[in-house]
């Protein structure tokens, strides 16, 4: 019975070492080696979401014109590359930003650019991927917590339990920082962002993120239908100004109008002491590095998001099985992580600008 | 700044979409289980506060009776001190009493004694008195002489002795 048992061990360490050496010997490592052809294509990054739906927006931006439209969702089986042959070094490259060409034809008015996509202008209104990815995070965060949360029993079953565990987690953080009756009021939105952040890094991980997509006539992905959700600059600033406007709130809440005195210190110089002018710089400083947060909330986690994608993304290229795993366990960390960061800055944040110290 | 992604349109669902989730996590989700959550923590302050109060209530009675048990057993130990007290009382009173009754037991007997004694002489007198008149009787009674009665008189005094020895 145990060496039965040893020996499936040893067989399943056996598969996954045939599968890790052939996904190198078939990845872009492997094949330009060997001089075999490429499992997979070289991957489209493109930094800014990708409209989705209307269909027209997303013919627009991918560089389709509106006749010239393609199949729409269609999952992207491993074995696409077979239909793709033709593409990758077989045009000049004429390609930017470091996309692979897939040698179309510059016969429909968008020669310039290829079939990459462009960003959506500032005001124009698209459903873009990651926004589905923070609805489906949304949609999965609130059927978790509600299904858990609906019995309410004093004696908790296990799912409850569950649950019950991460709010206390959360509140236990923000107490910790803030004290129990701070930590109750703000809760709710910290919790919120914690969660957020947090389920949308770890949804992203599953499979469908990576084969669901609009594909060209080649069978190459052109856009996702579902991005990770992080890796859209709006998402992190939507959160970052959430998180700015709940600081401000508490600020002004506990100071009254006298908050505004940190960054307008004008007291001193008006009552004509000269040394005031230092003042006034200090609370120029505090204005400046008040107003930075939003920024370096939003290009944190941004840029932590996208790098992640990124490297699931080139790791999945290079070597194509198993590989991919290490990058995975390291982006459940990363998300974790990130949600850690985003509330608990938040926490900070509010609790220096509830803190009622001489300035 | 839109070629990095930047959309007004998208932050502003971005920040929709959070106010509604926050919206309905308070109303179904937060809400509810942390009052559920502080219920419990509050059920099981009750309970502990009750067991505690238990406790107490335990040492209390255990105290109680252990203060109870000291007080019996004090009050025993003067019953028995009463008790015995009063049983050396008895003791040494009948002792008296026996004494007294001893002596005056003796008293009687003594005073008995004397007034049998008293009697009994006042008897032989009596007697003695009749045997010598019997005597001169017989004295009389007989022909005087000389040697019968001397012989006479001590027959009677030696019947009168063997009558008085009795």
């Amino acid at each position: 019975m145990a060496s039965s048992k040893k020996m499936i061990k040893y067989l399943v360490i056996a598969g996954i070492v045939a599968l890790l050496v052939t996904g190198f010997i078939n990845g872009a490592i492997g094949s330009s080696i060997f001089g075999k052809e490429r499992f997979l294509e070289k991957p489209h990054i493109a930094l800014p979401p990708q409209p989705v739906f209307p269909q027209s927006v997303r013919d627009h931006h991918l560089g389709y014109s509106d006749e010239h439209s393609y199949e729409s969702v269609t999952k992207h089986q491993d074995d696409s590359h077979g239909k793709s042959d033709g593409h990758g070094d077989v045009h000049d490259s004429s390609d930017h930003k470091g996309h692979d060409d897939y040698g179309q034809d510059s016969k429909d008015g968008h020669a310039d650019e290829g079939h990459h996509s462009t960003p959506l202008g500032l005001m124009d209104f698209a459903i873009t991927n990651t926004m589905i990815s923070s609805w489906f995070a949304t949609i999965v965060i609130v059927l978790l917590f509600v299904l858990g949360a609906r019995k309410k029993a004093l004696i908790p079953g296990r799912f409850q339990s569950l649950i019950e565990i991460m709010f206390e987690g959360v509140l236990g953080f923000a107490s910790s920082v803030l004290g129990n009756d701070m930590a109750r009021k703000v809760f709710p939105v910290v919790a919120t962002i914690f969660f957020f952040v947090l389920f949308n890094a770890w949804l992203a991980l599953l499979p469908f993120y990576q084969f669901l997509g609009f594909v060209n006539e080649s069978g190459t992905i052109e856009a996702h239908f579902i991005r990770p959700a992080g890796t859209d600059l709006n998402m992190p600033l939507a959160l970052g100004l959430i998180s700015f406007v709940l600081v401000e709130y508490w600020g002004i809440k506990s100071h009254g109008l006298g908050y505004f005195k940190k960054f307008f210190a004008f007291g001193k110089i008006l009552r004509g002491k000269p040394s005031g002018i230092i003042d006034v710089f200090v609370g120029l400083l505090e204005l400046i590095s008040e107003l930075v947060r939003i920024v370096s909330f939003t290009f944190r986690l941004f840029g932590n998001m996208t790098a992640g994608e990124i490297l699931v993304v080139m790791v999945t290229f290079l070597v194509p099985f198993i590989a991919t795993q290490f990058v995975f366990g390291l982006e459940l960390l990363v998300g974790l992580i990130q949600s850690i960061i985003f509330a608990g800055l938040t926490l900070v944040f509010i609790s220096v600008a509830t803190s009622h110290e001489e300035h | 700044m839109t070629e990095l992604g930047l959309n007004i349109p998208s932050l502003v669902a971005y920040l929709i979409n959070f106010v509604v989730l926050l919206g309905i996590l308070i109303v179904f989700a937060y809400k509810p289980l942390i009052s559920a959550i502080d219920q419990r923590a509050e059920k099981i302050r009750e309970s502990l506060e009750a067991a505690d109060r238990a406790q107490e209530d335990a040492d209390n009675s255990r105290a109680e009776i252990q203060a109870q048990i000291n007080e019996a057993r004090v009050e025993a130990q003067k019953i028995l001190d009463q008790a015995r007290s009063a049983a050396d009382r008895f003791r040494e009173e009948r002792m008296a009493q026996a004494q007294e009754e001893a002596i005056a037991f003796t008293e009687r007997a003594k005073s008995d004694i004397e007034t049998e004694r008293d009697s009994a002489i006042r008897e032989l007198r009596e007697s003695f008195g009749e045997l010598a008149i019997d005597a001169a009787e017989a004295v009389v009674k007989k022909t005087l002489d000389a040697d019968s009665h001397k012989d006479l008189i001590d027959q009677i005094l030696e019947e009168s002795t063997s009558a008085g020895g009795k």
